[in-house]
């Protein structure tokens, strides 16, 4: 039996060989040095650097330190990692997916039935991990109407060019000749792009166009509403995502529902905090950030926590230099734990 | 290897700027607090002497980093040390 740890690109890998073939994985891009791990392995085998300095300055190492002569290769630090960060390997089949071993009960689902692919969950999503890809209907199925340029009329001064919102008119500029003195060739709207909203009408001066909007004169009754559907659909990145709830708070509709492991409280004290910021980038969650005044004079509170977005990680609490933050956990929601030994440990990340 | 607080004074610029943004100084110190320098008998972190930055008590910092993204001249960094003070 023999325990070995390779690293890579800040990748760690601890592995022993033996009757049963276990390999602990660190994937350092997923890792927050929130310092879950440190705080559940029995054995004191994991160091988690200072998370303010993984947080705002670039390192050359790795965010934990795994120290593969005391490591047992338990597993305990795989199943409490929030991040997904850590993952172990007996034989080749990860232990996430062995019901031996307990799992925090977390997820962030999105029903693609309620969405209505409006994008916020993706856009607030502070690990990136959804995507929605949507369809647009045709904007010309969305608008009815009628539009003429007389072409007699038509002075080519481009001004219906130039203010069209929509840019479907096209002028065919160019330089008059002794034998072909105008300043166009010809001039054209593309009805696929027209919105008939009667600008270049009421801007021709010459009323060389005639333009209607046939929703204005007589309402929408050959609008048909199949053609405004938005087809879409949500992807969630098990990987990435974190189940803070970003995208269950901003959807406007409901569609979004996550589920988070760990309860507990935040709380920071206003006279200790200096505002130097480091929790607030430390988050990996955005749960933190400083209120901006409404007008000069006006001074509003230091930070501002919403705990709406909180995990419980406690990365800001081990991030802040001055001790300002307290985080505490007061709830973990896994599946059956089996061991005496492994009920207490995951109990001692309360507090 | 132990990430620790290291300044390079033949770097230094002597703005003083991690001595004022340093949280841990300006709690310790109302008058770093003020953006002053001090000339209060606090013991804070680093404090700018002779116009080049020296560490002082390196054992209070709390490894935040935000004295490093304030140096414009990358003189004081946190990095890997032989031992952590």
């Amino acid at each position: 039996m023999e325990t070995t740890e390779t690293i890579e690109n800040k990748n760690i890998s601890v592995q022993r060989t033996g009757a049963e073939e276990r390999k602990l994985q660190f994937k350092d891009e997923l890792c927050t040095a929130c310092g879950l791990c440190e705080k559940i392995c029995p054995v004191s085998a994991i160091e988690v650097e200072p998370t303010g300095a993984m947080a705002t300055t670039e390192q050359e190492s790795s965010k934990v330190d795994i120290n593969e002569e005391k490591c047992v290769l338990c597993g305990m630090c795989a199943c409490i990692c929030p991040y997904n960060a850590l993952d172990m390997e007996i034989e080749g089949e990860s232990i996430k997916t062995m019901e031996a071993y307990p799992k925090l009960i977390k997820s962030a689902e999105i029903n693609d039935e309620t969405c209505i692919y409006c994008k916020a969950c993706e856009t607030a999503c502070p690990r990136d991990a959804i995507v929605i890809a949507r369809e647009l209907p045709e904007r010309s199925k969305l608008v009815t109407g009628e539009i003429e340029i007389d072409k007699e009329t038509c002075i080519d001064c481009g001004i219906c060019e130039e203010m069209c919102p929509a840019d479907a008119i096209t002028m065919e500029h160019k330089q008059p000749t002794s034998d072909s003195p105008t300043v166009s060739s010809d001039i054209n709207v593309d009805k696929d792009k027209c919105v008939y909203c009667l600008v270049c009408k009421k801007a021709c001066p010459v009323d060389a166009i005639t333009a209607v909007c046939r929703q204005c004169s007589y309402g929408e009754y050959d609008i048909k509403p199949e053609d405004a559907e938005i087809e879409g659909s949500s992807f969630i990145d098990d990987e990435l995502c974190v189940d803070c709830g970003w995208c269950q708070e901003i959807c406007p509709v409901d569609a979004a529902t996550v589920e988070k492991a760990f309860e507990g409280k935040i709380t920071y004290d206003q006279e200790t905090c200096q505002g130097c910021e480091t929790c607030v980038l430390a988050c990996p969650c955005n749960v933190l950030s400083f209120p901006q005044s409404a007008e000069s004079g006006d001074k509003p509170e230091k930070l501002h926590i919403d705990e709406k977005y909180c995990i419980y990680c406690g990365a800001c609490e081990k991030a802040c230099p001055v001790n300002a933050i307290n985080v505490e956990r007061t709830g973990i929601k896994t599946t059956p734990i089996k061991s005496k030994s492994w009920e207490k440990a995951f109990e001692s990340v309360k507090n | 290897m132990p990430i620790g607080l290291v300044v390079y004074p033949e770097l230094c610029h002597g703005c003083g700027n991690c001595v004022v943004t340093c949280p841990v100084n300006s709690l310790r110190s109302p008058e770093v607090a003020g953006g002053k320098g001090p000339t209060d008998e606090v013991d804070i972190i680093m404090m700018v002497e002779d116009g080049s930055i020296e560490l002082k008590h390196s054992e209070f910092c709390g490894k935040c980093g935000t004295c490093v993204r304030s140096c414009p001249v990358f003189a004081i960094r946190l990095e890997e040390v032989e031992e952590a003070k």
